[in-house]
């Protein structure tokens, strides 16, 4: 029987808006992780876009010396979440073994009251069934469930590769292969500005940054979400320019 | 004079109840037939033959001992013990033509699962849950049925059965639900 060795993982990520450049590349390798649709130019003008994740773009300094600042924007995966309490149908539940939010896609009946709970807007809504294009359905990742029409969905920390880490360090009994995880996102990050790691391990990377980098912030922490996600922004000089 | 007849009492109404119900009930009849009745496979693969001369599951379904897949057995592995000995039965012939145009066997999946359940072998047979457990007592099919009580009560029965400080893990949703 599988046994259980250590205490439960907290995984944590820490963005670094300094070395943030805008280029949505962790937005792209999103998409392509974790299946997420395809929805055309007229449904994102609707509001109806299905992003797991989205650079918010805000602009900085008065004219001529504008300059964008750029904010990644995804699940939050909170402590107290405020998507989970509103669920009629528990499909928006806290994770006790992953310490994430977890969206059950079989449960979910398309109430959408998680979304409009969600401070972020992190979260996004099949409002039709939509076609992948013929050479597109070969790139489906086996690993994530193809969501239908009707169901929210939403950043999963990709518990998919977190799953998977977990039982290659169980059945190869090797610990250390667990703390090679990583999110795609922060894989596919040129300039390493999304960190991802594990909050409890001592030797973790981001641990030190998370908890006690003097430049982080967490997103809307005053209304009591306990993000698990620390953004880091200094007031310094950037590329420059002040 | 005679009171008019109830509505429910009308000779049509009634038909049309009875029909309704008759439509239902066969309607769950077939389903649950039809639904335990093995698939109508290219070849009626012996699985009973094969474990009752000792061959091993993992033999031909390898793959359970590192991927989520059990696998099937490609042409060659099922040639590589066929060519050596006598065919003693006409299923091998179409087994032959397989080989000869190198084209491979059309299986129909027996065991399936719905998309948004991800079920790992290697953790299961890693734990050493006997194959049996799941797929039913093969040494008694010839091709490859359908079980009944694959649902998700069932699953967690046997994972509330592995002591309650492993139970946080193999009842959380991402376990499976991902």
């Amino acid at each position: 029987m599988a046994q259980v060795t250590e205490q439960p993982r907290k995984w944590g990520m820490v963005i670094d808006l300094d070395l943030c450049t805008g280029c949505n590349a962790c937005v792209t390798a999103c998409a392509m992780e974790n299946n997420i649709h395809y929805t055309g130019e007229d449904e994102v003008a609707y509001g109806r876009g299905l992003y797991w994740m989205r650079i918010q773009r805000y602009w900085h300094g008065e004219y001529p010396n504008v300059g964008p600042e750029f904010t990644p924007m995804l699940c939050q995966q909170c402590g107290e979440a405020p998507c989970e309490p509103v669920c009629p149908t528990y499909a928006s539940v806290h994770s006790n073994e992953e310490q994430i939010n977890l969206q059950v896609y079989n449960r979910c009946i398309g109430t959408r009251y998680c979304a409009n709970n969600c401070p972020y807007h992190a979260r996004v809504f099949n409002f039709f069934d939509y076609e992948i294009p013929a050479p597109m359905n070969a790139y489906l990742n086996p690993d994530v469930t193809v969501r239908s029409r009707g169901v929210m969905e939403k950043c999963t920390f990709c518990v998919h590769r977190l799953v998977h880490a977990r039982i290659d360090a169980d059945t190869q009994g090797d610990p250390s292969l667990e703390n090679e995880v990583t999110t795609a996102c922060a894989q596919a990050c040129p300039t390493n500005a999304i960190m991802f790691g594990d909050l409890t391990d001592e030797n973790s990377p981001i641990r030190t940054l998370f908890e006690r980098s003097e430049r982080g912030f967490q997103i809307m922490e005053e209304l009591g979400t306990f993000p698990s996600i620390t953004y880091l922004k200094g007031g310094g000089v950037y590329g420059g320019r002040d | 004079m005679t009171r008019p007849k109830p509505w429910y009492k009308h000779g049509g109404i009634i038909t049309g109840i009875v029909l309704l119900l008759l439509i239902l009930i066969g309607g769950a009849a077939a389903a649950l037939v039809f639904t335990q009745q093995s698939p109508d496979q290219p070849i009626q693969f012996p699985h009973r033959t094969h474990v009752l001369i000792g061959a091993q599951c993992q033999y031909c379904h390898p793959a359970v001992a590192f991927s989520a897949e059990a696998g099937l057995p490609s042409t060659d592995k099922c040639w590589g013990c066929h060519q050596q000995i006598e065919r003693q039965s006409e299923q091998l012939d179409i087994l032959a033509s397989y080989v000869e145009s190198g084209e491979p066997i059309p299986w129909v999946p027996v065991a399936l699962l719905p998309d948004f359940i991800h079920f790992n072998h290697l953790t299961h047979v890693d734990s050493g849950i006997a194959c049996e457990t799941c797929h039913g007592d093969v040494s008694q099919m010839t091709v490859a049925e359908p079980q009944t009580r694959w649902n998700m009560g069932w699953c967690l029965e046997c994972h509330s059965r592995t002591g309650e400080e492993n139970f946080v893990r193999l009842s959380d949703c991402a376990t499976c639900h991902y």
